[in-house]
């Protein structure tokens, strides 16, 4: 087992006060191996918890860089790392909070091709994503290579957390299937209350030390809600799913995938955006075409005058054949959909397309209040 | 009557309402007086094939509902759960 110097058990002193945790629980921190994927909102918090309470080798994953708008609550980062790689400064930042630990930076994007390598060195993942694709992959990752998982996502003022340790209960595609691109919008475009991923984060560093001691109850087999408006938590049973498609009896998911159409972030980062104020005034100017990106019922609850309907699954799955003389303009309800069809078709060879910022939903509210959306 | 607790992702349609009110003695007759209240809200869990959406769960009281015949006791309180994929 690993040993504690003085200097150790001094930092450590109030863990070692507790006799779930004392000398050989703090041993066992040390010698674990986490991976937060993610160093965003709830990876910040994260991350900072498990460095101070001394987990000995402590992994960040993400491949952006520090903007203003995630001061408000990427508490990791300050007004000087604006700009600077997130898992630098990171790194940085909790070295000054515990240079007794190990920590690895992974200035990568997670894909299917790199997952395996990456999570071989670590026994437990934090999910602190904030895409769709990713939360799947690590979910999918984590079931086939049997690393433990602790998952927590957020939206405006509401939360979730579970975890998922092999052979110990239900994984993430047990509880939602399978990924709904788009249909969520993420924070970017529905905001969010910045102490609201603290909250959430300091949950995953709970749960994540609960696990690597084996103390407690933890979230396995329950998700845990939180509505941070009304300041309460619900906790709800989830049962494993004999036909999930990763843990299942008969998994047709057996090594890590990207999903269909997948985009990097870098080709959604290029996408060239229009507001809905400047479309309306191109709308009467130009030639344009319009593609409708959302389910076929969608849009024919209402939809643009003169919009051609191509679900995104559709394009996904079927490719994009556009005349290329027109500005083509991709839009769905929120936005989510029409950036990752956006980024495909650019990736088709559809010259410069634009995409309707915050989807019809801004269209309704800042052109027309009587669109049906 | 129960009470629902709806999912931050679907309050656009609940006019920012976290918990509405919703009769209906089973899942599939609560979804559709919603539906009455809040038009377009069931198409956003329930797809055309009448399967609720891989991103949705429903739970009455604590069980979760899979089959949207399945019963709900009146006062028994129904929470509309949506994926979130913010981080």
């Amino acid at each position: 087992m690993t040993t504690l110097g003085p200097a150790e058990r001094r930092r450590y002193s109030r863990h070692l006060a507790l006799p779930e945790i004392g000398i050989e629980g703090q041993s066992r921190l040390k010698g674990a191996r986490v991976l937060v994927v993610g160093a965003g909102g709830l990876g910040c918090p994260a991350a900072l918890y498990l460095a101070a309470a001394g987990v000995g080798t402590l992994g960040l994953l993400d491949c952006d860089s520090v903007d203003e708008s995630n001061l408000q609550r990427q508490i990791l980062f300050g007004s000087q790392d604006v700009g600077a790689p997130k898992v630098d400064r990171a790194r940085e930042r909790l070295r000054q909070l515990n240079p007794e630990i190990r920590l690895v930076a992974h200035a990568v994007e997670l894909c299917a091709a790199n997952v395996g390598e990456i999570f071989s060195s670590y026994e437990l993942i934090v999910d602190g994503s904030d895409r769709v694709a990713t939360r799947y992959l690590v979910n999918d990752a984590c079931v086939i290579y049997r690393k433990s998982l602790v998952s927590a996502a957020i939206y405006r003022f509401e939360g979730q957390a579970m975890s998922y340790a092999p052979d110990r209960g239900p994984c993430y595609r047990c509880l939602f299937p399978q990924p709904s691109e788009g249909v969520v919008p993420n924070c970017e475009q529905a905001g969010v209350l910045g102490v609201l991923p603290g909250v959430l984060g300091a949950i995953q560093a709970t749960e994540t030390i609960k696990l690597l001691l084996g103390i407690g109850d933890p979230l396995l087999g329950r998700l845990l809600t939180y509505d941070a408006l009304s300041l309460s938590f619900h906790e709800f049973r989830i049962a494993r799913r004999a036909d999930c498609a990763v843990c299942g009896e008969h998994p047709s998911i057996t090594r890590p995938q990207d999903p269909l159409g997948f985009c990097t972030v870098e080709e959604q980062r290029r996408v060239r955006r229009i507001s809905a104020p400047e479309l309306a005034e191109q709308l009467d100017r130009a030639v344009l075409t319009l593609i409708d990106v959302r389910e076929p019922a969608e849009f024919a609850y209402g939809h643009l005058p003169g919009a051609i309907n191509l679900p995104l699954a559709q394009i996904e799955q079927q490719g994009l054949t556009l005349p290329h003389e027109a500005t083509t303009i991709f839009m769905c309800r929120s936005g989510v959909r029409s950036l990752k069809a956006c980024a495909l078709a650019r990736r088709a060879g559809v010259r410069e397309p634009l995409q309707l910022e915050g989807g019809l939903l801004a269209w309704k509210a800042m052109v027309e209040p009587s669109f049906h959306v | 009557m129960s009470s629902v607790h709806i999912a931050s992702p679907l309050r656009d349609y609940t006019r920012g309402a976290a918990t509405v009110a919703a009769e209906g003695s089973t899942v599939a007759e609560l979804l559709a007086d919603l539906e009455r209240r809040y038009p377009g809200m069931r198409f956003r869990m329930i797809d055309e094939q009448q399967r609720i959406r891989p991103h949705i769960r429903i739970f009455v009281a604590t069980r979760e509902i899979r089959d949207l015949q399945q019963p709900v006791a009146p006062q028994e309180p129904v929470h509309l759960l949506c994926a979130l994929s913010g981080g």
